[in-house]
């Protein structure tokens, strides 16, 4: 079913509320969602308990890694130690000779079985599972030992010996878009995926992709303006440490391979690996579990390329579990370097921005180019501007390689739009909240991207959050030598667009039904999300739908998890395949009864009738359809977004996005002005989910990116030496302790329904990490009167901020 | 060969001789005792060890008892105790401080008092304290026992004062006297449980007259715990912050890593070092009173 078919189905339900309307204050009109409230079905906007909760804290549940394997080999992966070299030699005798040791594989053995295949990703297929040739980063798999024990296989791959010749390497982002030397010759697009169909081939360059926006004339309008502020911000690369670390297992048998993996992406991994191995789409199987977190970690190519590669190769059984110190290397969040300026009237309105962003994708650009471009749309801010100019530019360097994180590259341009607009507030003596207020996009506004703005209430979140710490109130006392402040920063970000989703529904004979989709529930809680609307429409309670966990035998195609993008896309294929459920009960139901169909309602456990108040139960009406117990009727749908490509020249697309994330986070906090150690008294987070299907998981992932985002801010940073990572353990990489977690974190539900979004919910994973470190510097500004441009904000380097500047006024 | 190693062999012994004999018989063998850095470094894939000789059955290691002037930790005795011990509080609550600071609760529970010494790291919570408290480490082999000072226990260039095969069974750790004002101070650069990025322990004994004395020491600062003794005047807190910091600036050589500079670390050594001095002249104020 097509995009058009939601129209028709969905006409009904779509006239219960009306388009959020802008007042003349801006503030999008929310009372069209009371008659959302009283929903009959009862499910939406409940908090109901969280799917399988009490066996996660329990540590009950079982995970990927807690599946047996049976008889299979292990595998240990010996990396390269240089950040760029050429692979003279790879002595693999030693480690073969290992007892226990089955088999040792190089990046040379799986060429010359898969040839150019092996090279993959979802933007440039431009990544080796193993290392052929060349190294390009430390830390990159160079030989693959296959042990009957993880011991043997991870000792032994210790005791291969690779010579290099080394080549010059980049490990700087500007280094490397000045070139050469240059990563990689040439480049080859992958073509997997629509919104990046116009990649082109490239060589002689680090920069893959490059995305530019122009909108008005920046130049003049910059010479115009009467206040004008600028800065260089850098964020670092980190990583996305989640608790569940990735392991895969493939099975070879009767031609096809079976996989079984922590991935968000099934669908895509399906695909990838079909091409890897030359097999139809129905000979490779991809299962997963829950996972554990993975925030972006879990996605495109990860283990499961080397591990269907060996597998196939050896036509054994092959797992792979990667240690903590290995899942530093597979993938990490983009360094971003930006230089902005923003410009303001002599009235205090924003008249221009500018931003050159570089992505620092390191090694493989993963999905680099869609960051850069998706992300650069939004460089300049939720704010109403004539003039807009963005180049944002996804840059490889000899580092681990950088791919999707929470907020999908937007924290790190927030990071630099948030200050300049504070900066530019302070500049022209006003107060930020104010300043912003004054020229955040309303309802119905285009942006400088040229898509308009619907269910983005970007002021509202930023009143709110202002609000929460008492923005107006001076500010709580503290003794010397801790010195308060707060600050604000707001958050836009696109979907993914265009994308598509399927929901296969089961209705059991008993009344319970049975979600066939390939979200992938990793905390985020899309199993219990799904559930509620499935549930809403067929008037059902807790534990009667359940989610089948991602099978790609079983469960129909899923663009990906991530995004922020499976309540509203995967939840509309719900919705639909729940409503075409609920069509065909009433008329069965109308045959039955010998009444008409539109006589007929469903309620919680029949169908009735208004007119002879006659009912039939759920299990007798599917009995007596199929004569047989424990029968299933099944409906199917599809929900598909479109978009308009970006505009060659401008960048502009009137749909870029299929809905908009707005969110705002306040900061209350003190430094310590003698060791630079900032503590968090309040911190207020904000989101417009559009509806909240489940209150309580929206509050928990608003609070859960808080506190990431908290990490990201102050703590977070992969180190490097000449390519080399310094800290790439838990005891050097630390996230926040218990300890350093804000004192008091406020979660904010805004609610401005979308036109077309289920039951007018849009998502919420990553809305509320996106403004946190803008939040928490405009506040150290506050507090101390210094601007650190560069994260994270750690003790040291705000010790010699302050002391740069001298002490604060 | 070397890629052919078996897995670790796991002893548990249930005397002190079977222990030190076993360490004595393969010098590849290491002291298990609460694991919590040996399983880190194990994971990590940072320790070589032939064999593991488990210290949990070792009668009376898990003793904290007192007599002659003060406290007889056991090795096996858990960092969790030292801090939440009455008995420590009242005996030496310097020790209590420092060893409450260690990690977080979960490790203070696993880890004990004799393998948190015996890992020997430059950056550890107790070492600071220990050396202001003038305690001293038992160490055990089938040679015999050995009393090593703490502040004699981390010589420059290696990581332990202890010889192969030599085993920590117990720290014995002298009372406060009458009358003393003690800190501790951590100070972390990056997460609040963290090793101290720079440390600073205190201990102030008047001696009458308004004379007093003052014992300090800093941690993480340089590659052993060192210490000063002043002579102060216990009136004059300013006066007594400014020669400990000027004490302090000799015994502060910081090294360069992950947790910050050579300049940060020596400016968060002098903050915790001023800090621990004003808090035990507060302490001696409120005694005071």
């Amino acid at each position: 079913m097509t995009r058009n078919d939601l129209d028709d189905i969905a006409d009904s339900d779509r006239t219960a509320y009306s388009d959020g309307t802008a007042d003349s204050d801006g503030t999008a009109d929310s009372g069209s969602i009371a008659g959302y409230g009283a929903t009959e079905g009862g499910a939406v906007g409940q908090r109901w308990p969280r799917v399988a909760a009490e066996a996660k804290v329990r540590g009950t549940f079982r995970y990927t890694a807690d599946e047996p394997a049976g008889r299979c080999c292990f595998v240990g992966v010996h990396r390269s130690d240089r950040p760029h070299a050429r692979i003279l030699a790879v002595r693999t005798e030693a480690a073969s000779q290992v007892p226990g040791v089955a088999a040792v594989v190089t990046g040379a053995d799986l060429h010359a079985a898969f040839g150019d295949r092996l090279l993959s990703g979802p933007a440039f297929a431009d990544q080796p599972a193993l290392a052929v040739d060349r190294v390009r980063y430390a830390g990159e798999p160079v030989a693959a030992v296959l042990a009957w024990d993880l011991a043997t296989a991870r000792s032994a791959a210790a005791g291969i010996e690779v010579s290099y010749a080394d080549l010059p390497a980049v490990h700087d982002v500007d280094a490397a878009v000045a070139g050469p030397p240059y990563v990689h010759e040439t480049l080859r697009p992958s073509a997997v995926f629509r919104d990046l169909a116009h990649l082109s081939g490239r060589s002689g360059t680090n920069v893959n992709y490059e995305y530019n926006l122009r909108c008005g004339d920046v130049a003049a309008a910059t010479a115009a303006a009467a206040t004008t502020v600028s800065g260089e911000f850098w964020s670092p690369p980190t990583h996305h440490v989640p608790i569940e670390l990735p392991c895969a297992t493939a099975w070879p048998q009767d031609g096809r391979l079976e996989l079984l993996s922590t991935t968000q992406t099934p669908s895509y991994v399906r695909q990838a690996i079909a091409q890897l191995l030359g097999l139809g789409l129905n000979q490779v199987q991809v299962r997963t579990r829950p996972l554990g977190g993975s925030f972006g970690s879990k996605m495109y190519d990860r283990l499961e390329p080397l591990v269907a590669a060996l597998a196939w190769l050896l036509q054994r059984p092959v797992r792979m579990e990667a240690t903590r110190e290995e899942a530093f290397y597979l993938t990490t969040r983009h360094g971003v370097a930006v230089t902005g300026h923003m410009s303001a009237d002599a009235g205090g309105r924003i008249c221009a921005a500018a931003a050159d962003v570089r992505y620092d994708t390191g090694a493989y650009a993963d999905i680099g180019p869609r960051i850069a471009a998706k992300s650069g749309t939004v460089a300049c801010g939720p704010y109403r501007m004539d003039n807009a100019w963005v180049r944002s530019r996804c840059v490889y360097t000899n580092k681990p390689s950088a791919g999707p994180f929470r907020g999908f590259g937007v924290p790190q341009l927030t990071w630099a739009h948030e200050s300049l607009v504070d900066e530019l507030a302070l500049a022209t003596g006003q107060d930020p909240v104010a300043f912003r207020r004054r020229n955040l996009l309303r309802e119905g506004d285009v942006s400088a991207m040229g898509t308009k703005m619907h269910s983005a209430d970007f002021v509202g979140c930023l009143d709110a959050v202002a609000a929460a710490v008492g923005w107006d109130r001076p500010l709580p006392r503290t003794a010397a030598p801790w010195q308060c402040g707060r600050g604000v920063g707001v958050a836009v970000k696109a979907v993914l667009t265009p994308t598509i989703s399927n929901a296969v529904l089961q209705l059991n004979q008993d009344a319970t039904a049975t979600l066939l989709i390939s979200t992938v529930e990793m905390g985020q809680g899309s199993d219990t999300i799904m559930a509620q609307i499935a549930a809403e429409v067929l008037c059902m309670q807790p534990d009667q739908v359940r989610v089948v966990a991602a099978d790609t035998d079983v469960t129909p195609y899923d663009t990906i998890t991530a995004a922020s993008r499976s309540t509203y896309h995967t939840g509309n294929a719900v919705r639909l395949a729940a409503q075409r459920m609920r069509d065909r009960l009433l008329e069965m139901a109308s045959a039955r009864l010998g009444v008409p169909a539109v006589d007929c309602k469903l309620t919680s456990d029949a169908v009735l009738s208004g007119s002879t108040q006659r009912s039939v139960s759920l299990p007798d009406l599917i009995h007596g359809h199929f004569g047989a117990l424990g029968t299933t009727l099944t409906t199917e749908s599809n929900f598909t977004t479109d978009w308009v490509p970006y505009d060659g020249t401008t960048g502009r697309s009137p749909q870029i996005t299929e809905f908009w994330f707005a969110g705002a986070v306040a900061a209350e906090l003190a430094v310590h002005t003698r060791t630079g150690r900032v503590r968090i008294s309040h911190l207020a987070v904000a989101a417009d989910v559009g509806r909240a299907i489940n209150p309580a998981l929206v509050e928990q992932q608003l609070v859960g990116a808080a506190i990431m985002g908290v990490g990201q801010s102050l703590f977070d940073q992969l180190l490097f030496d000449e390519g080399r990572l310094l800290n790439g353990t838990m005891l050097d990489y630390q996230l926040p302790s218990v300890r350093d977690v804000p004192q008091r974190i406020t979660p904010i539900i805004i609610e401005n329904p979308h036109r077309s979004g289920p039951f007018g919910a849009k998502g919420v994973g990553e809305t509320a990490i996106i403004p946190v470190a803008a939040a928490i510097g405009n506040a150290v500004r506050n507090a101390v009167g210094v601007r650190c441009r560069t994260l994270p904000l750690t003790p040291e380097r705000l010790l010699a901020a302050m002391q740069a500047d001298g002490p604060a006024a | 060969m070397r890629l052919a190693a078996a897995r670790p062999a796991f002893y548990r012994p249930e005397t002190v001789d079977e222990a030190c004999a076993l360490l004595a018989a393969d010098e590849g063998a290491i002291p298990y005792g609460g694991g919590t850095a040996i399983e880190v470094q194990r994971n990590q894939r940072t320790l070589s060890a032939s064999a593991f000789v488990d210290l949990s059955l070792l009668p009376g290691l898990d003793q904290l008892s007192t007599g002659e002037g003060g406290l007889r930790v056991g090795a096996m005795v858990p960092i969790r105790r030292m801090e939440t011990d009455p008995l420590v509080a009242r005996v030496a609550p310097l020790a209590a401080a420092a060893y409450g600071k260690v990690a977080n609760p979960r490790v203070r529970n696993a880890a004990s008092v004799g393998g948190n010494i015996a890992y020997g790291a430059y950056r550890l919570d107790p070492p600071a304290a220990l050396v202001v408290l003038g305690a001293v480490v038992e160490a055990t082999s089938a040679s015999g026992v050995r009393r090593i000072a703490v502040a004699d226990f981390f010589p420059e260039g290696r990581r332990t004062a202890l010889r192969p095969a030599e085993l920590v069974t117990a720290i014995e750790i002298p009372a406060m006297p009458p009358g003393a004002a003690v800190s501790y101070v951590k100070l972390c650069s990056l997460g609040a449980h963290d090793w101290p990025c720079a440390s600073a322990a205190a201990c102030l004994v008047r001696n009458g007259a308004g004379e007093g004395r003052l014992r300090l020491s800093v941690g993480a600062l340089g590659a052993v715990p060192r210490l000063a003794e002043i002579n102060v005047a216990v009136c004059h807190e300013e006066e007594a912050v400014q020669s400990a910091v000027g004490a302090a600036e000799a015994l502060i050589e910081p090294v360069a890593d992950v947790r910050g500079g050579v300049a940060y670390k020596r400016a968060l050594g002098l903050v915790a070092v001023e800090d621990a001095v004003r808090r035990v002249y507060q302490e001696a104020r409120s005694d005071q009173e």
